[in-house]
């Protein structure tokens, strides 16, 4: 399965996007690594040009939901990602907050799957429990190895 | 005859013609009741005569260009990955449809010169399908080339006539792959001006091709510290007769592009101050500021009814305004520069006969003033003696 990833809006974490990028191509993934410092139109646009199944967003300076809020109506503007699976994940909000708030409220956003503060290999096992359960028989498909797509400068986290 | 090495350069455009030789830069206003060979033998016959038709190196943007329609799936990617390797080529865009909206579009009447399909890596297909024949069937173009993803490359070329499949310019990556449409678009736009009639006719007095300017004009940035006093990044403003260009440095932009190359190139085609003056003063009608500008400059609206020294020189700031104005945020057009970092902005092409550093500094402060809310002040450097088009064709004609 094709996978568009990155760390969203301003947010420059580039290690974890790296950990990110690592786990999903050792599950299997093909990997479309959008980097640090996406913005929501980038994601949609690279789902489109690659025609990927699943964007895992991610974002670890909290400011996510600043960009969230805007997911339902800019998903909306485009008419071939309707099947596509939107997930995001790490630390999504500022200061404190816990999971049972952050959650329901990131669905509402238009997000399948959202990981608070979850550690990357049990996020990562919730998407392949999710698709295994709304996409029986497609986990697996598409080619192995990583593709790579960091056109942005990368900064340490 | 001149020395063996001298060159003489010579550009044509839509309003002036430039020869310059090793000691002096001549400028001509071109008589349009004349082919250009005739003016040009006319004013400068003298001058043609000392040079051997292979010391002759002979540069055009008079014809403004080729114009193209993209058809892309996203602005992030395809469409924006082909308006930059068109701009790059010399090519000017003059629309960009998103496909899945294409039925929504309206159909161009103008005649297109060459429109470019693309959308999707090359595992992506099925991107495209019979909406976009239909498309194309309706549309009045010369060529069509297809750069998008390589299964639906099959299927259009059986459905579209003189189809020209190139590789993808999107990899498998979400990379730009600029060498395959770049060379074709090079090569559509230099055929087009060695088709001209007019232009023909210069294959007279030289034995060498005839480049259009923007090209030229490119190779000379790598190169302009050397000549001018220029601190990274700038911008390098065209303002000509038909056409603006605009040569920025990439550090200007957040971009996902990553090339080579250190510049890039955009124009506004319809954005001069001599064929161009009614699109010109149209864009300034449409803009709040320019009456601010106006009042600012001591005039009035009527200006634009003049033709007088002084309406051509208000034109020329105003042109300078709306340009800014189109790269910043405030009037969105294909990009948008990080202005507030520009350390130097350098002017070539008619405006600099025209106007002072003083009166372009003006309009600058003006409108980092009113737009960008900053007292930012970039370096103003003029190139009175189109010094920057001779430093492309001379390294140009040294390379030869």
């Amino acid at each position: 399965m094709k996978v568009v990833t990155g760390v969203i809006g301003n947010d420059i974490h580039v290690v974890a996007n790296r950990l990110m990028d690592l786990s999903l191509n050792a599950r299997g993934y093909e990997v479309f690594n959008l980097g640090v410092n996406t913005y929501l139109e980038e994601f949609f646009d690279a789902a489109v040009e690659t025609g990927a199944d699943i964007l895992l967003i991610s974002s670890l300076n909290g400011e996510a939901e600043g960009w969230a809020r805007e997911v339902k109506l800019l998903k909306a503007e485009y008419k071939s990602i309707d099947k596509l699976i939107m997930m995001i994940g790490g630390n999504l909000t500022v200061g404190s907050g816990n999971a049972e708030d952050i959650v329901p409220r990131y669905q509402n956003y238009g997000f399948n799957l959202v990981c608070h503060q979850v550690d990357l290999n049990t996020g990562l096992d919730m998407l392949e429990a999710y698709v295994d359960e709304h996409r029986p028989g497609e986990r697996g498909k598409g080619e192995l190895g990583n593709v790579e797509h960091n056109t942005r400068e990368q900064v340490p986290s | 005859m001149s020395n063996m090495n001298e060159k003489l350069l010579i550009d044509i455009g839509s309003t002036y013609f430039k020869v310059s030789t090793d000691n002096s830069i001549e400028q001509h206003f071109r008589d349009f009741n004349k082919q250009i060979l005739d003016d040009l033998t006319h004013k400068c016959g003298d001058t043609l005569q000392r040079y051997d038709s292979k010391n002759v190196h002979i540069c055009s943007s008079a014809n403004g260009g080729l114009s193209t329609l993209i058809i892309g799936v996203t602005h992030s990617f395809s469409l924006k990955y082909a308006s930059n390797i068109a701009y790059n080529a010399g090519i000017n865009v003059i629309d960009s449809i998103i496909f899945q909206d294409i039925e929504d579009y309206s159909i161009p009447s103008d005649l297109i010169d060459v429109v470019i399909i693309v959308g999707g890596i090359n595992s992506n297909g099925g991107v495209f399908d019979e909406r976009l024949t239909s498309y194309l069937a309706k549309l009045n173009y010369s060529s069509v080339v297809y750069v998008g993803n390589q299964p639906d490359g099959a299927l259009v070329a059986e459905r579209v006539e003189q189809l020209v499949v190139l590789p993808n310019i999107i990899d498998d990556r979400l990379h730009i792959v600029e060498e395959h449409l770049k060379d074709f678009l090079t090569n559509l736009y230099q055929q087009d001006i060695e088709g001209k009639e007019d232009i023909k006719h210069l294959y007279q007095i030289t034995d060498n091709q005839i480049y259009s300017t923007p090209y030229v004009v490119t190779k000379s940035l790598p190169l302009i510290h050397g000549s001018f006093p220029v601190t990274d990044p700038f911008i390098l403003l065209d303002i000509g007769g038909a056409t603006t260009d605009v040569h920025y440095s990439k550090d200007l932009v957040n971009d996902n592009i990553v090339t080579e190359q250190g510049f890039d190139r955009l124009v506004f085609k319809k954005l001069g101050v001599y064929k161009s003056r009614q699109s010109l003063i149209f864009t300034a009608e449409n803009n709040e500021f320019s009456y601010e500008l106006l009042m600012h400059l001591k005039v009035t609206e009527n200006i634009y009814q003049e033709h007088s020294e002084k309406a051509t020189k208000v034109l020329m700031q105003l042109a300078i305004f709306l340009v800014l104005c189109k790269m910043s945020h405030y009037r969105p057009a294909y990009v948008t520069l990080r202005l507030l970092t520009v350390n130097s902005i350098v002017f070539t092409g008619g405006i600099t006969k025209v106007l002072t550093t003083e009166d372009i500094e003006d309009i600058v402060a003006f409108f980092y003033r009113k737009i960008l809310n900053s007292d930012h002040k970039p370096v103003t450097v003029l190139d009175s003696g189109y010094n920057i088009w001779t430093l492309g064709a001379k390294e140009h004609a040294v390379c030869l």
